[in-house]
């Protein structure tokens, strides 16, 4: 219904909430009880946290480069709450909100920031894959998880993200096509922050909308105000349950801005106006989130204060747990390239064991 | 030309196909390109063209035959056309192995019956060497090559048992000593040896003096020689000898001095050991013998010959007496046999009989010493400050001034004259 | 029970055997399905195994590969084809930056048993990128293994321990080979182990070492100098990566030469790598320098100029000769 009213082709905006927090589409707002509000709530604030503490280590020299999520908090935690828990999460890099409601631990995240392939070793039972570089790489894998739980009959789904940079790239193509030719359990979210690095959303493509991609690839598409967690979160619930019931793959545009820099080592005073990001600060998805919840009575700022330094210690003190512990162990740098370690990579490794040990 | 058309891999793989109508007839005039056939396979029914112009000579199966990929089913006369195809053809053909072209989309994989024996798999790590190869750097075979070396024969001292350049160096030097001594022999010889004049009288040496020769250059060129020398008062010992030579000759034993000078020399040997050694240079160690093999150095007429003793200490003076008349008298002879020219650990070289005072003798090689004994004389001698006439013995004593110094050789002559001088030390040593 | 089979028919066979054991095979690619592979590889599978096991894809290199990754994480054993390995680079990045990397990058908790399997190499006048043979490029990646067969028995053997490897392996296959022999193989499964290099004949004088297509050209070889007293010890490499050092290695010490023969171009081949091995490891051993015959640091010509890219038996002797009196 929602993709009906929202044809990708011109850029109506999918929303739920408007930009104070009213309510504008009573019958589509998801029905969760007050907890769950809350939860979705302190997810935001969570990564919000991480966030802040991040970037500001990086500034002390004890963290290394970091990539915020800083005003994309709606639409991750906003449409990984859609997911059930064997649900497959394909992430980028820049899902800090989908990968917490995901049950990725706070110890994991670090450790990937901080240098450790630990990092990305998830715990069992989390289907979250490890954040991939190659920009747009890991939408193919998305679309072969959704092949292979066709041929063997599995009812789970798999979200993948994307921004708006990755769907120039020749991956983005190929994935989308496979996964509507096969039909695969996919459903493709695109995080639209207005910029790829430096280089805004109008100059990546001559599509009016990224959404509207979804039309050549035959499957259907949406433009959602991605910086509405409920839109986000029923625009993705729908996708994710006419995937599991085989009605194929979707495209999903969520239309949010990055606040902060590409990376801590991004300066983006360099490319854009200082007006422009003031203008989009007032639409902080968490401020808009906050306006409901206080009109719903639900959020006080008592709870918020009190949230706000636990989360704040919690950040530090798993911090401070890995921070100069998580050096890579020399075997390990050795050991995980194949199930068995073949003969050349032993004697590297003892040859370089043994010089570090003084010996010939 | 005949040409044998055989029944084509139309591109999908297939091995064999039914002909299902033929397209021509015999004595037919066919062009290239023209359907000869229809032919049905398990994928698809298709005609097959000519690849030549020319006659159809032979339909060789019949409408319904099955035909494998590889038979000839039609023979093409064709009027003396000479292509490459045909050369290939003919080229191809080896024991029925039939060589197709299989499209795979693109280019053409060859398609062949031949056949390999099948596989072997145990996988067999290449035997152990048999032959010890030569453990060398390149840099060290190249410079074996260029200065000649045999590498293989050159001992290796680097880490197990390395060739290195070193070792190659010194192979060459030893080379290249031989080859300069044998240069200043050469010029020697041109010089004073190669002479045209009627005085001269040219004798082809025998074998024994060219041994001589060699054993004698060897031993002084490679040992650096010091001789000892010194006269010892036997007068006693003559009178000794005096009061007991003609009973023995009864016994028909003939005592002359040696024996006695034999005894004393082993008695000596015994307390100086490195006397009786041998040099080992290659291991760099001293071999000492604790065996006492007296090689009697005997004058005939076919050159010098050493005779051994063996076992000196072991026998009495009289059986020393006996054995060495009796080697001396059978190397006069040419009696003697080859071991008991062999295995001496010192030598006595009596040239006294003959008439020598001192001398200075060749170590007899690979000994480390020799003792000359020249003739006993009477000789005025300082006894208790008052002169008196006394029998002198004059000894030499050559040794290795390598593994024995100066202080040991006359302590050698030493030890040797107490015993001499004084016939009951001798026997109380003995 | 034996059948005499080709090299094509071997990769048939073993995809047969293994689709029939075991459930999480999957064999997918570009008209490997309906049409059975362009080179008939993959001929009847769909017909026996379905559709969902065994399926035409769009034509996406990348996305081959790609959703091979994600198939493999999801439990299953994808083994796709890239129809040329000409073809194999528009899915360079995801073999380099996934394929490879996968195991490595989550410590071991999500990990790639697929394989991907390629025809390689030149020798049958085709258009440009069908006869390409650059294996080195994959050998240089860790996290990869690299295999290539040069007979149906080894093909079929091989191809079902990549199968069953855990790791992921590329599979290249000597199309010039393809249908160039029959050999009596086993009908039923069997193995041969991956970095396992096979002494294909034995001799005292020289070892050459090769692999693919050009093991019947150094044989070849090995006939004309044997007639000159020369007697080759042939080693077929058989796995690219992981190398089997040992084998080439003791040999090398045995002979004390060593000739590498490959057709894929000089520069940074597979070829230098095992003269840096023999240097690190027999240099005592050596009489002369280990020397390699390839194929020229050109792109491979087109049909009318192949025939002296590809060194030929002559140009191997000719190597082989000159090492043995050097």
């Amino acid at each position: 219904m929602r993709f009906e009213d929202c044809n990708p082709i011109g850029d109506k905006h999918y929303r739920i909430l408007d930009f104070d927090g009213n309510v504008i589409r009573e019958e589509d707002i998801p029905s969760f009880s007050d907890e769950e509000l809350l939860y979705l709530y302190w997810t935001m604030l969570f990564s919000r946290t991480i966030d802040e503490k991040n970037i500001s280590y990086q500034r002390q020299g004890r963290m290394l480069t970091y990539a915020p999520n800083i005003g994309q908090e709606a639409t991750q935690v906003g449409s990984a709450y859609a997911m059930e828990k064997n649900d497959w999460l394909v992430p980028s890099y820049r899902e800090l909100g989908a990968w917490l409601i995901k049950g990725v631990p706070l110890k994991n995240i670090f450790l990937y920031w901080y240098g450790n392939e630990w990092g990305s070793h998830m715990p069992e039972g989390v289907r979250v894959l490890p954040i991939s570089v190659p920009i747009a790489s890991q939408l193919q894998h998305a679309t072969g998880i959704g092949m292979a739980n066709n041929i063997k009959g599995e009812k789970n789904v798999v979200v993948t993200y994307v921004g708006d940079g990755g769907t120039s790239q020749g991956d983005f193509h190929e994935a989308l096509n496979f996964a509507a030719v096969f039909k695969a359990p996919v459903v493709f979210i695109i995080q639209n922050n207005q910029y790829a690095i430096s280089l805004p959303r109008k100059v990546q493509t001559a599509s009016e909308t990224l959404a509207q991609k979804a039309i050549a690839y035959g499957m259907p598409g949406i433009l959602v105000d991605g910086n509405d967690i409920f839109a986000m979160y029923s625009v993705t619930k729908e996708a994710i349950e006419r995937a599991r019931e085989g009605g194929g793959p979707t495209l999903i545009e969520a239309y949010t801005y990055r606040l902060g820099a590409h990376t801590t080592s991004d300066d983006p005073t360099k490319y854009r106006e200082d007006e422009e990001v003031e203008k989009w600060k007032e639409k902080d998805p968490i401020l808009r989130f906050k306006k409901y919840l206080k009109n719903k009575g639900i959020l006080t700022e008592e709870w918020e204060e009190n949230t706000k330094k636990e989360l704040e210690k919690e950040v530090t003190s798993t911090f401070e747990e890995i921070e100069n512990k998580s050096d890579t162990l020399i075997e390990d740098i050795f050991k995980y390239h194949y199930e068995t370690m073949p003969p050349h990579l032993e004697e590297q490794l003892e040859d370089y064991k043994s010089f570090l040990e003084g010996g010939r | 030309m005949k040409f044998e058309f055989r029944f084509p891999d139309i591109g999908e793989g297939i091995t064999e196909g039914t002909l299902m109508k033929w397209l021509v007839k015999e004595g037919e005039n066919i062009e290239e390109g023209q359907s000869v056939a229809e032919v049905e396979t398990d994928k698809v029914t298709t005609e097959i063209p000519s690849p030549r112009t020319g006659v159809v000579s032979e339909l060789k199966v019949e409408e319904g035959d099955v035909i494998n990929v590889g038979d000839v089913f039609i023979t093409i006369d064709t009027s003396g056309e000479v292509d490459e195809i045909d050369k290939k053809e003919e080229s191809v053909e080896k024991k029925e192995i039939v060589e197709e072209e299989t499209a795979g989309v693109v280019g053409e994989v060859i398609a062949s019956s031949e056949e390999i024996p099948p596989s072997t798999e145990e996988v067999v790590l290449s035997k152990k060497p048999d032959k010890v190869r030569v453990l060398a750097t390149p840099v060290a075979r190249k410079m074996a090559k260029d200065l000649g070396v045999d590498i293989s024969k050159v001992k290796g001292t680097g880490p197990n048992g390395r060739v290195m350049k070193e070792d190659i160096i010194k192979a060459k030097d030893a080379m290249m000593k031989s080859k300069e001594e044998s240069k200043i022999s050469q010029i020697q010889y041109e010089e004073s040896i190669l002479v045209e004049d009627e005085r001269i009288e040219r004798i082809p040496l025998t074998r024994i003096r060219k041994t001589i020769a060699e054993q004698m250059t060897l031993s002084r060129f490679t040992i650096p020689h010091t001789t000892a020398m010194d006269e010892i008062d036997v007068t006693e010992l003559y009178e000794f000898r005096k009061k007991y030579k003609d009973i023995l000759i009864e016994e028909e034993v003939k005592l002359t001095f040696l024996p006695f000078i034999i005894k004393g020399v082993i008695a000596v040997l015994k307390e100086l050991p490195e006397f009786n050694s041998s040099l080992d240079e290659e291991n760099d160690e001293l071999i000492l013998k604790h065996f006492y093999h007296i090689g009697i150095a005997t004058d005939t007429d076919r050159g010098l010959m050493v005779p051994v003793l063996r076992d000196g200490d072991k026998k009495s003076i009289v059986e020393i007496a006996k054995e060495i008349e009796d080697l001396s008298s059978r190397a006069k002879n040419n009696q003697i046999e080859l071991h008991e020219l062999k295995g001496s650990t010192f030598t006595i070289t009596n040239y006294g009989s003959i008439g020598g005072y001192f001398g200075i003798p060749i170590i007899n090689y690979p000994e480390s010493a020799i003792l000359g004994v020249g003739r006993i004389v009477k000789k005025p001698i300082v006894k208790d400050d008052e002169i008196v006439i006394a029998r002198v013995l004059p000894l030499s004593l050559s040794y290795d001034h390598r593994i024995i110094d100066g202080a040991s050789g006359a302590r050698f002559l030493n030890l040797l004259s107490e015993l001499l001088k004084n016939p009951e030390m001798l026997l109380l040593k003995s | 029970m034996a059948n005499k089979l080709n090299i094509v028919e071997a990769v048939n066979q073993a995809l047969m055997n293994e689709m029939e054991k075991d459930e999480t095979i999957v064999v997918y690619g570009e008209d490997v399905g309906v049409e059975g592979g362009v080179f008939r590889a993959t001929v009847n599978l769909q017909k026996k195994f379905g559709k969902d096991r065994v399926f035409d894809t769009p034509l996406a290199e990348s996305a081959i590969v790609g959703t091979a990754v994600g198939m493999a994480i999801n439990g299953l054993k994808p083994v796709v084809e890239l129809q040329f390995m000409g073809f194999s680079y528009p899915a360079f990045n995801q073999i380099i930056s996934h394929v490879a990397r996968m195991r490595n990058r989550s410590r071991g908790r999500y990990t790639l048993p697929m394989v991907i399997r390629a025809p390689y190499g030149g020798g049958i006048r085709a258009l440009e990128h069908h006869s390409e043979s650059t294996e080195a490029l994959y050998a240089h990646i860790p996290g990869l293994k690299v295999v290539i067969p040069s007979t149906p028995y080894d093909t079929k053997g091989l191809l079902i321990a990549a199968i069953r490897d855990p790791d992921p392996v590329i599979f290249l296959e000597p199309k010039r080979i393809y249908r160039a022999f029959r050999q009596e193989i086993p009908e039923e499964t069997y193995e041969l182990p991956i970095g396992k290099a096979k002494v294909v004949e034995e001799g005292e004088d020289i070892t050459v070492i090769t692999w693919g297509a050009m093991v019947r050209d150094v044989q070849k070889a090995s006939e004309m100098v044997k007639e000159k007293g020369i007697y080759p010890e042939i080693i077929d490499l058989r796995t690219i990566s992981p190398m089997d050092r040992e084998t080439f290695i003791e040999s090398v010490k045995k002979t004390g030469r060593a000739v590498i023969v490959h057709e894929a171009p000089k520069t940074l081949g597979v070829g230098a790598e095992i003269v840096a091995i023999i240097n690190e490891k027999a240099f005592l051993y050596l009489e002369a320098p280990p020397t390699r015959v390839t194929g020229f640091d050109t792109t491979f010509p087109l049909p009318r100029g192949e025939k002296h890219y590809i060194p030929s038996p002559e140009r191997i002797a000719k190597t082989i000769e000159d090492v043995v009196k050097f």
